[in-house]
C-alpha cells in the first residue's frame, strides 16, 4: 500500500469469525479507529459496513478528517487475509522409519495429513488412499541417500505414485529426499496442471525445517492468515526489540511462531509452524479430542454428551457462548493449545520469550483473565513473560504487507492499539511443597504491598494496564526463574489480568479423579477472575 | 456491498434451497463405471459397480496392448489345471512393476444406482463420479449411509421424536421426516422394515455411533437390505426442526426425494410445488435458553452482558407468544 490513503481496512476472514478493523492516520501516526467481529457467514462487507457506520456516528469530525465520512466500504483500501480450510496431503514412504519425519514436517506445515508406508500398507490400500477424492496432494519421500531398508521398496512405491500422478495430473506431487532421483518416472512435468516439486529430505529437528517451510509455501495462498502471522511476529520482534512467541488457535487449526530480533550476536530469526490439528473444534471429534477436553473441563459431562457439544461447537461456533458454553470453549481452547504445543515441541525457545501474543478467534469469546490462565496452564516454562492479545486480529493482515519498512512503520504505530495487555506471567519452577515459598514485593506506582507466596497457588496481583512495576521475589530456596537463584527483581507490566505469579508445578499436575480435577480447575479460574479469591 | 437489510444482515443466513446440486459418488480403484461424461441418467439407472473385497493381482500384458494406468482390462481365464475353467479376470490397471501390471479386481460387484436423474458432469475412475441432479436440494449437516430414494412422509410434528413403536410396514419405501431426534434402535428397525431413509433435526453422538456400527455390519452382510440413509439437518442436540424448513418438507410430502451424502442433501424434483419464501425478518434461536424458538427481528440491542461476564453483541427478538427477548447475535440465524 502507499501512504496516500488516510484510512484503510483490515479483514481477517476465519473459518468461524470475520474480524474487521479500520485504521486511520491521525497526525503522523496510524491508529486503530475501531474493530468488530461477526460470524464469518455474514461476510466481511457486512461487518465493515457496520463498523464504518459506527465510526461515522461516534466521531463525524474524525471521519471527515480521514475522508471516510462519505465513502463506501468499496472505496477503502483493504488488507485481507483468510484462514483457508486445510487441504489434505497424503504422505507415503517405503518404511515406517522414513515416514515418521515426513509426517512430522507435514503436520506442522498447514496440511491435514494422512499417511502410509509400503512396509505396513498393501499397494491397493495405498492406491485407494492416493486416489481418494479428499486427497489434494501427495508427498512421497525417502532419506537421502536411501537407507538399506528402504531401497527394496522404493521402486514399487515410485511406480505406484507415478501411476497415480499420471491419472491425476491436477494433484500436487512432492518428491522429497532420495525419491527426487526418480523424477524421470513421473513423466513430463509440463503436461501436468498440478506441480511436481522436488524437496529436501525430511529430518528431525532443525535439519527438517527446510522441508517444512516448503510445505507451508505449498499449503496455502499468499493471503493465508497463518502464514502471514509468522511474518508479523518477526516484524513485531524487530519493532519491540523483544523475543516474541505467537500462538494462534482458530476454529480449523492453529499456528505458532517464535521470532527474535537481530542482535550484535546474530541476525533476526523466525521459526513458525501451522498445525491444522490444533483447531478449537476439529471436524473429526475422535476419542483423543474428547479425552483432552474432558481433562480440562470444569463441568461434569459424559463422553457422549461432550461429543455432542463439540459437534455443535463445530457446526455453530458462535452459538451458546455463555454459561456452560464458555466452560466448553475454555476447555476446548486448553486442549487445542495443548495439541499445538505438542505438535511443535522443538519450536519453543530454550529461553522464555519476553512477549507471548495470543491470536485467533477463540480468545475473543473468553474473558481476558481466562485467556491468560489458559496460556499459563498449558505453556509451562519457568520464566517471566508479558502476555498480550491480538484483540482486533490485525497481525495477520499487517503480515501481508510486502514492503518490510512499511510493515515495520505500521506495526510500530499500531503496537499499543492492536495488542491488548493481559498482564505478566511469572512462573518459577523447583519450589518445595509443604512450606511457604517466599515473598513478593511490588515496587511501583500503585503497589499492592507484600504478598506471601505458597507452592501450588496462583497469586494474582492487581496491576492495571499501562502500569509498570518491579516485582521483587525472595524465595526461601533456590528456584529456576530464567536462571537459578533465590532473589529476583523482574520488570513487570500491568494488564487486564494483572500480574499472575504461577507457583504451580512445572509441568502442571492435575488430580487423577475427575471430580477433584474439576474442583481444582474451577478454583484456579475463580482465582484469576475479577473479584475472585485472589 | 451490504444487502438492503440493515442490521439484520449481521445475522448469518441459512440458505434453504440450493440449486444446482452436484452429487459426488466416491469410487475406489477397481470399481467399474457404466456412464460417460455428458450422459443423462435416470433414477435407478446403474452408474457404476463398486467392488466388494477388492484385491490386487499381477498380470502380464503384452506391450502391444498399450496398457496405461486406470484402463480397464479383462481376459478369459481359459482352462486351468485338470481342465478346470478359470473365471474371467477383469479389473483396473493400477501400475506396472518389474514387467507385470498390478490389477485391482474382485469377484462381487455392488451396483451403484443413480438416486436422482441428471447429467454426468465428471468421472475420475478410481476416485469419483459427479452427477448434476435435476431439481433442487435442501442442505443438511451430514448424511449417514445412503444414497437412497423414497417417497417423503412426515413421521412427527416439528417438535416430535420417533420411537420404534411408531414404525410399521406400511412405511416401507418412504423417507421419514422426524422433528427433533431419533435413536439408533428406531433407525435400525426402520431400515429392517424397508424404510429408505430418515430426515431428522438432530442425532446424538451415541445414536450416531450405534447406527454406524449397525450400518457397517449390514454392509458387510452377503444379502444386503436396500440402501438407507439418515440426513441430519441441524446438529447433535435436541431442538425442533426449523419452521421454514418444515414448511417446505410438508409441501413435499408424497413426492419422490433422494438423500445423497456428498454434499449431504435432500434432493427433489417437484416443479409443480410452489416453495414458500420465509419472511425476511424471521429469525431462529440456535442456542441458549430459548434454543429452537423462532420470532421476528426487532433490531440490534448493542453490546450486552451475558452469563459468565461475557459481553456480546445482542439483538431483540419478538417470539411467537408475543414476548420480547434479548439474544446474543451469534445465537441467531435467518433463512433465505
Amino acid at each position: 500500500m502507499t501512504s496516500e490513503p488516510r484510512a484503510f481496512a483490515t479483514v481477517d476472514l476465519g473459518a468461524a469469525t470475520v474480524s474487521v478493523s479500520i485504521v486511520g492516520k491521525i497526525g503522523r501516526a496510524w491508529r486503530l479507529l475501531g474493530a468488530s467481529a461477526l460470524p464469518s457467514a455474514c461476510g466481511p462487507d457486512v461487518a465493515l459496513a457496520a463498523l464504518l457506520e459506527r465510526i461515522r456516528r461516534t466521531d463525524p469530525s474524525l471521519a471527515a478528517l480521514l475522508n471516510i465520512d462519505g465513502s463506501g466500504i468499496d472505496e477503502l483500501v483493504r488488507l485481507e487475509v483468510r484462514s483457508n480450510p486445510a487441504r489434505t496431503l497424503a504422505v507415503v514412504a517405503a518404511t515406517e522409519r522414513s515416514l515418521g519425519p515426513l509426517v512430522v514436517a507435514a503436520r506442522r506445515s498447514g496440511w491435514r495429513t494422512i499417511a502410509a508406508s509400503a512396509q505396513t500398507t498393501d499397494p491397493l490400500t495405498m492406491s485407494r488412499l492416493l486416489m481418494d477424492g479428499g486427497t489434494d496432494a501427495i508427498l512421497v519421500g525417502a532419506t537421502d541417500p536411501p537407507a538399506a531398508d528402504e531401497r527394496g521398496a522404493l521402486g514399487e512405491l515410485a511406480a505406484l505414485v507415478a501411476a497415480v500422478a499420471l491419472r491425476r495430473p491436477d494433484r500436487l506431487v512432492v518428491l522429497a529426499g532420495g525419491m527426487a532421483e526418480r523424477l524421470a518416472e513421473f513423466g513430463d512435468p509440463a503436461g501436468r496442471s498440478g506441480a511436481l516439486v522436488l524437496a529436501p529430505a525430511a529430518a528431525v529437528g532443525v535439519a527438517g525445517v527446510s522441508l517444512q517451510d516448503l510445505l507451508v509455501q505449498l499449503a496455502g495462498p499468499s493471503d493465508d492468515a497463518r502464514r502471514a502471522l509468522g511474518i508479523a511476529a518477526s516484524t513485531l520482534a524487530d519493532v519491540s526489540d523483544r523475543r516474541v512467541e505467537l500462538v494462534e488457535i482458530g476454529h480449523d487449526g492453529g499456528a505458532r511462531a517464535f521470532a527474535t530480533p537481530a542482535t550484535a550476536a546474530g541476525p533476526a530469526t523466525l521459526r513458525s509452524a501451522v498445525v491444522p490439528g490444533a483447531g478449537l473444534a476439529p471436524a473429526d471429534v475422535d476419542d483423543d479430542v474428547i479425552d483432552r477436553v474432558l481433562a480440562w473441563s470444569t463441568i461434569a459431562s459424559d463422553r457422549h454428551r461432550l461429543r455432542d457439544r463439540m459437534r455443535e461447537l463445530r457446526i455453530a461456533p458462535w452459538s451458546a457462548a455463555t454459561g456452560d458454553g464458555l466452560d466448553l470453549r475454555v476447555a476446548a481452547a486448553h486442549a487445542a493449545l495443548e495439541r499445538l504445543i505438542e505438535a511443535t515441541p522443538d519450536e519453543g525457545p530454550d529461553h522464555v520469550p519476553d512477549l507471548i501474543v495470543a491470536c485467533g478467534g477463540v480468545w475473543a469469546s473468553m474473558p481476558p483473565s481466562l485467556v491468560a490462565l489458559t496460556l499459563a496452564d498449558v505453556m509451562r516454562r519457568p520464566g517471566a513473560s508479558q502476555l498480550v492479545l491480538d484483540h482486533a486480529r490485525l497481525l495477520g493482515p499487517l503480515g501481508t504487507i510486502p514492503d518490510a519498512a512499511e510493515r515495520r512503520t505500521l506495526l510500530a504505530d499500531l503496537a499499543d492499539d492492536l495488542l491488548a495487555p493481559l498482564g505478566t506471567l511469572v512462573m518459577p519452577a523447583g519450589l518445595r511443597s509443604g512450606r511457604a515459598a517466599g515473598r513478593l514485593t511490588i515496587h511501583g506506582a500503585h503497589p499492592d504491598g507484600i504478598t506471601e507466596l505458597s507452592p501450588g497457588e496462583l497469586a494474582l496481583v492487581r496491576l492495571a494496564p499501562g502500569e509498570a512495576a518491579v516485582a521483587e521475589f525472595r524465595f526461601r530456596d533456590s528456584v529456576r526463574l530464567g536462571g537459578r537463584g533465590r532473589q529476583f527483581a523482574i520488570d513487570v507490566a500491568g494488564g487486564i489480568g494483572g500480574l499472575l505469579v504461577d507457583l504451580r508445578d512445572v509441568p502442571l499436575r492435575l488430580p487423577d479423579r475427575a471430580e477433584a480435577r474439576r474442583e481444582q480447575l474451577s478454583a484456579w479460574q475463580a482465582a484469576v477472575r475479577p473479584g475472585g479469591p485472589a | 456491498m451490504i444487502e438492503p437489510l440493515g442490521d439484520l444482515a449481521m445475522v448469518p443466513m441459512r440458505r434453504l434451497i440450493e440449486s444446482p446440486v452436484d452429487a459426488v459418488f466416491a469410487l475406489s480403484p477397481g470399481d467399474r463405471v457404466h456412464v460417460e461424461v455428458g450422459e443423462s441418467v435416470v433414477v435407478g439407472g446403474p452408474i457404476a459397480d463398486r467392488l466388494r473385497d477388492a484385491r490386487l493381482e499381477e498380470v502380464s500384458i503384452p506391450a502391444t496392448a498399450d496398457p496405461v494406468p486406470g484402463a480397464r482390462w479383462s481376459r478369459d481365464g481359459g482352462s486351468g489345471p485338470a481342465g478346470v475353467h478359470r473365471t474371467e479376470e477383469s479389473g483396473e490397471l493400477l501400475f506396472t512393476w518389474r514387467g507385470k501390471w498390478r490389477l485391482a479386481t474382485g469377484d462381487v460387484p455392488d451396483p451403484l444406482e443413480a438416486p436422482v436423474a441428471g447429467i454426468i458432469r465428471d468421472i475420475q475412475p478410481g476416485t469419483s463420479i459427479t452427477l448434476r441432479a435435476t431439481g433442487q436440494g435442501i442442505r443438511g449437516i451430514v448424511t449417514l449411509g445412503g444414497p437412497t430414494r423414497g417417497r417423503l412422509r412426515l413421521a412427527t410434528s416439528t417438535s416430535g421424536g420417533l420411537r420404534p413403536s411408531g414404525l410399521n410396514v406400511g412405511l416401507a419405501g418412504t423417507i421419514l421426516v422426524v422433528g427433533t431426534r431419533v435413536d439408533a434402535e428406531t433407525l435400525t428397525r426402520a431400515r429392517a422394515m424397508g424404510i429408505r431413509g430418515v430426515v431428522v433435526s438432530g442425532l446424538a453422538s451415541k445414536e450416531r455411533r450405534d447406527f454406524l456400527a449397525s450400518e457397517a455390519r449390514q454392509r458387510a452382510a452377503l444379502h444386503r437390505l436396500p440402501p438407507f440413509a439418515v440426513l441430519i439437518m441441524d446438529g447433535a442436540t435436541r431442538r425442533p426442526m426449523a419452521g421454514p424448513l418444515m414448511d417446505i418438507l410438508e409441501l413435499l410430502v408424497g413426492c419422490d426425494v433422494a438423500i445423497i451424502s456428498d454434499p449431504p442433501t435432500l434432493v427433489f424434483d417437484a416443479p409443480e410445488v410452489a416453495l414458500p419464501a420465509p419472511p425476511e425478518d424471521l429469525v431462529r434461536i440456535r442456542g441458549g435458553a430459548n434454543m429452537g424458538r423462532e420470532g421476528r427481528w426487532l433490531g440490534l440491542a448493542g453490546l450486552r452482558r451475558f452469563e459468565s461476564d461475557i459481553h456480546l453483541e445482542a439483538a431483540r427478538v419478538r417470539l411467537d407468544d408475543g414476548s420480547v427477548v434479548t439474544v446474543a447475535l451469534g445465537d441467531l440465524e435467518r433463512f433465505g
